[in-house]
């Protein structure tokens, strides 16, 4: 369309203006006041923000791998999985099984690496089944409904994850042996866990593996296509079908890695784990613009890092706010910049 | 179509009939449990058989779970507005009785007509005016929670809601040292709130048949409120708004103060239970407000029939006492029968899981529907000349 | 002053596109006039920005000599601008009459107590605002669906619904965008004869957005013709059959248009 002179120097109407203006004045304060907080807790103890940066950032690419279930899954249906979360706990649990109970496998040698990496291509295609099963018995049959009916739909299939690791796990949490090397390594004084520098090994490899997914294969395009326009896409001669199932399998999958991740750095699995960690796992999809790949690693890098933080210092709101941080954050983006850090903005059509 | 010309049932207004058969239906349960279960002639077996499915104590807790699904239903089944964090309330409700009604503020000695000794310390108001205030105080947050999301696409709303949901438990559960001030006792939770006071005696924790009498009430307050509304010019601008926001606002319904009218409502409801759930527990206890109880809600709400104020009651009814009392009865005589050691009562999660899947599926529209919702949830499904060539009513 | 509505120099732009560019028109009192364009010529916008669904990037827009540009769709509907839709957009699970109702939302006055005690101010309001609901059903000639959910109505009635359902805001500027699609040539013409009557009985300027080239010929008194967001002609039907800039605009483009 046509560009007049004038509307090349157009930024928005006075009420945008005004509410950009806000937004870019709300982010500087926001940021400023973390700085300042981070700047403190640095003068006072440096070795300690290193330290537990190093964990939130740890926790951050957790949350990235499970974030990425969210996002694509909005992304192309526009659901609130909420049942993801879960499914990252199944997949803790099965890893678990796997590796303990399955291979009795319960310290690192050989042996307990090469059932490591087994396990993890298990509990990728454990979490990516289970996922297409979900939608296949689920959603797919509501995603022409109205909105509310796949939302209640996947709040009930969280609760019905739940009761299957209630049932598997039992309702006190469960200690496992990790596989994987346990010693620490120092930069410094600053400690890092040999699992730490595991989670990247996997995890980056896994995130660009799928960017490569998304970006490049023909899958992937089928995959954008499908999120831009269904309808379109179809006619085009995209089995949508086949593509959601898709989306849904390696948002699964990725689950699924991240359950085994957190098993073997944590050790520790129990039945609500899903909840509390899928609902992190969204507010950073949120927080980086849902729909958004990089979006939801880097919204999931900063939430594990302020949560961190926010844990771990000496000047912080500590743990048991944890909660309160976490979902202070969400609605914070969600009221003031629902698009996100990287996202961009819709209008409803008419 | 033809019968369009008569006026259909859902339509008529001042329709009392109702009134009549709930109080039947109260006087009923009233008599059971007031009288014939203190009845020393009464068979032994009988006793048994209600003490064992329907102590006392679940019928009360059944009635507090329904004055609050009525209040979710005004939010959800209304307005269309789905909130995931309708537990705050309750919370807030609670602590509002705990506030007013205890010797939590022990430096503090305020009476007004309460039912305990003038020389108590703490803040002993009336229980009566204590429900209008913890009515009034959850109507305030319900608009403030809701204010922010009223821009906000349904799905993002029902994460907002959700976050306030797991925000103001956790503030309370962590109240004991809240910037300095102990606002809630933490996990020790405030033990022991007043009587309730209704004139002629004063109700403690084990007057089961008299304030099943109050809380048969306080639900037939929200019926009479909810099937009021509905029919006046906001229940029509909150189906509007559930119907099509937008051409509800091209029709000059202002989206945000209807939205939030439908949230303070609802929430206000929230206060009701909260303060009657603290009298029914003598207590309030941080750790009880938590996710599952804002999804337990809205299942019964689901169950019932969305919109429908009795399908609700009747959704309410059946999974609070299931989750209260009915599996776990259940779960114990089959275990004794077939000399089995199974966790019924770990089923819930199953249960409540199920029936929000298996109702969204196959009967969206509930067990006891709302006429219109049923043809609204099955959208998709029905061809629009079949709908209007089918329809007779 | 004869105008009721005047928008002036209005440009829309969503990101980077210019959906309406510079325009100008205005709504002549108790006239009708039509607003023509090949698809995406930017109308159905221009009718969002009218109804203060969209603020328009840049210009004013002002009824009954008010500047309007920056209140909300509610209050622009309850001042008396309103519209119906290109796909119709009725409250399909309410009655005609609850539907009418709605509409009426801003007149009424009972607020939730007066509501749920019903004192006799809320009823004798209630049952004002019913019958005029009534009439104006019947006046649109669905009167005996009053109580009928408006998704059962025929197509036809469906679209008088939604008139009628607009005419229940007291308008004084009546925004129909596309009434006659999906009509048969007969049922548009008694539509046409109807939205004669209502600018002569009520005191009621139209604005009409249509494709049926008849229609827009026979009805309007004044013709605006928008292009890419851009506004190519204006003038009465003559003028426009024989505009060289239209005839490109349509014909150049056949594919498109579905004119």
């Amino acid at each position: 369309m046509a560009k007049s002179a004038e509307m090349q120097k157009f930024k928005g109407t006075p009420g945008q203006i005004r509410r950009q203006r806000i937004e870019r004045t709300g982010a500087i304060v926001i940021s400023l006041v973390l700085a300042a907080w981070i700047l403190v807790n640095l003068l006072k103890s440096p070795q300690q923000v290193a330290q537990v940066a190093v964990l939130g950032l740890r926790n951050g690419l957790l949350y990235a791998l499970i974030a990425l279930g969210y996002t694509l899954v909005y992304g192309i249906i526009e659901l609130i999985n909420f049942a993801h979360g879960d499914l990252f706990m199944l997949s803790a649990i099965f890893s678990s099984y796997f590796i303990t109970v399955w291979f009795k496998q319960d310290e690192s040698n050989p042996a307990g690496w090469l059932t490591f990496i087994s396990a993890l291509f298990a509990v990728m295609a454990f979490g990516a089944v289970i996922n297409v099963l979900i939608e296949r018995l689920a959603y797919r049959r509501l995603r022409n409904a109205p909105r509310l009916a796949p939302l209640i739909t996947a709040v009930g299939m969280s609760f019905l994850l739940n009761f299957i690791g209630l049932k598997w796990n039992g309702s006190t949490p469960r200690q496992w042996p990790s596989v994987i090397p346990n010693n620490d390594i120092y930069i410094g004084e600053v400690r890092i866990n040999m699992t730490t520098i595991l989670l990247l090994l996997v995890g980056v490899p896994l995130l660009l593996a799928l960017n490569f997914i998304v970006t490049n294969t023909k899958s992937g395009k089928a995959m954008r296509a499908t999120a831009q326009d269904k309808q379109a896409a179809a006619l085009m001669g995209i089995n949508v079908n086949k593509t959601i199932a898709f989306t849904f399998a390696i948002g699964g999958a990725m689950a699924g890695a991240a359950g085994l991740l957190y098993q073997q750095s944590i050790g520790t699995t129990n039945y609500n784990l899903g909840f509390q960690l899928g609902l992190i796992a969204f507010t950073s999809a949120v927080l980086g613009g849902i729909g958004n790949l990089w979006g939801a690693v880097v919204g999931a890098l900063l939430i594990g890092l302020v949560q961190g933080l926010n844990d771990g210092l000496p000047i912080a709101f500590g743990q048991q706010w944890s909660q309160t941080v976490v979902f202070a954050i969400l609605i914070t983006i969600l009221v003031f910049k629902p698009a996100g850090l990287l996202g961009k903005v819709t209008t409803e059509k008419v | 179509m033809s019968t369009a010309l008569v006026k259909p049932q859902n339509v008529t207004r001042s329709n009392r009939k109702w009134i009549i058969g709930y109080s039947i239906a109260g006087a009923f349960l009233y008599f059971v449990y007031q009288f014939l279960l203190n009845w020393e002639g009464l068979p032994l077996g009988i006793y048994d058989a209600i003490n064992r499915w329907m102590p006392p104590a679940a019928v009360n807790e059944s009635l507090v779970y329904v004055i609050m699904a009525l209040g979710l239903n005004i939010v959800v089944g209304y307005a269309g507005l789905l909130d995931l964090g309708y537990v705050a309330f309750w919370a807030i409700g609670g602590y509002c009785a705990g506030w007013f009604m205890s010797e939590f503020f022990y430096f503090l000695k305020i009476h007004f007509f309460g039912a305990v000794p003038a020389e108590a310390p703490g803040i002993h108001i009336n229980f009566w005016l204590v429900l209008i205030i913890g009515g009034f105080v959850c109507a305030f947050f319900g608009a403030l929670i809701g204010a922010p999301t009223l821009r906000l696409k349904s799905d993002y709303l029902a994460l907002v809601t959700l976050g306030f949901g797991e925000i103001i438990p956790q503030i309370f559960f962590n109240g004991e040292n809240f910037f300095g001030f102990n606002i809630s006792n933490g996990t020790k939770g405030i033990v022991q709130v007043d009587p309730i006071p209704v004139g002629f005696k004063d109700l403690g924790p084990f007057d089961f048949g008299w304030k099943l009498l109050i809380f048969l009430f306080l639900a037939a307050v929200m019926v009479f409120i909810s099937l009021r509304l509905r029919r006046g010019r906001l229940g029509r601008a909150w189906l509007a708004i559930r119907e099509d926001e937008l051409a509800a606002s091209m029709m000059g319904v202002p989206l945000m103060r209807t939205k939030l009218l439908s949230y303070a409502v609802g929430a206000f409801a929230g206060g009701l239970g909260g303060v009657a759930f603290a009298t029914h527990v003598n207590g309030v206890y941080a750790e009880r407000f938590n996710f599952a109880i804002s999804i337990f809600l809205l299942a019964m709400v689901v169950l019932g029939g969305m919109g429908n104020v009795w399908g609700v009651i009747l959704g309410a009814f059946v999974l609070s006492w299931v989750n209260g009392n009915g599996l776990s009865a259940f779960g114990a005589l089959y275990n004794e029968r077939f000399g089995t050691e199974i966790d019924f009562a770990s089923f819930t999660f199953l249960l409540f899981g199920l029936v929000l899947i298996l109702m969204m599926l196959f009967r969206r529209e509930g067990l006891l529907p709302e006429s219109r919702l049923k043809l609204v949830l099955h959208e998709g499904d029905i061809d629009e000349r079949e709908a209007s060539g089918k329809k007779a009513r | 002053m004869s105008n009721v509505l005047e928008a002036k120099n209005i440009s829309v732009a969503f990101g980077g596109l210019l959906a309406v560019n510079s325009v100008d028109f205005d709504i002549p009192k108790r006239k009708i006039v039509s607003l023509i364009g090949p698809n995406g010529a930017g109308k159905t916008t221009l009718f969002n920005v009218l109804t203060g669904l969209y603020k328009p990037s840049v210009g004013t827009i002002s009824y009954e000599g008010k500047d309007i540009t920056d209140l909300p769709p509610h209050k622009i509907a309850s001042i008396g601008i309103a519209r119906t839709f290109q796909n119709i957009r009725l409250f399909g699970l309410m009655t005609a009459q609850e539907n009418l109702l709605v509409a009426m939302h801003s007149k009424l006055k009972s607020g939730i107590t007066s509501t749920i005690l019903r004192t006799p101010k809320q009823r004798r309001e209630e049952s004002e605002a019913e019958d005029k609901a009534q009439y104006l059903l019947d006046y649109v000639g669905v009167g005996k669906w009053t109580y009928e959910f408006a998704r059962n109505l025929s197509y036809g009635d469906q679209r008088r619904l939604e008139v009628a359902r607009a005419l229940a805001l007291d308008p004084k500027v009546l925004l129909l965008d596309e009434p006659t699609a999906g009509m048969n040539p007969q049922e548009t013409g008694v539509f046409i004869d109807f939205v004669r009557r209502l600018v002569s009985e009520k005191d009621i300027s139209v604005m009409l957005i249509e494709h049926d080239m008849k229609v827009v010929m026979s009805v309007s008194e004044r013709i605006t013709v928008l292009d890419q967001g851009e506004k190519i002609a204006e003038g009465t039907s003559d003028q426009i059959k024989s505009n060289a800039r239209v005839i490109e605009a349509y014909l150049g483009r056949a594919k498109e248009g579905r004119a």
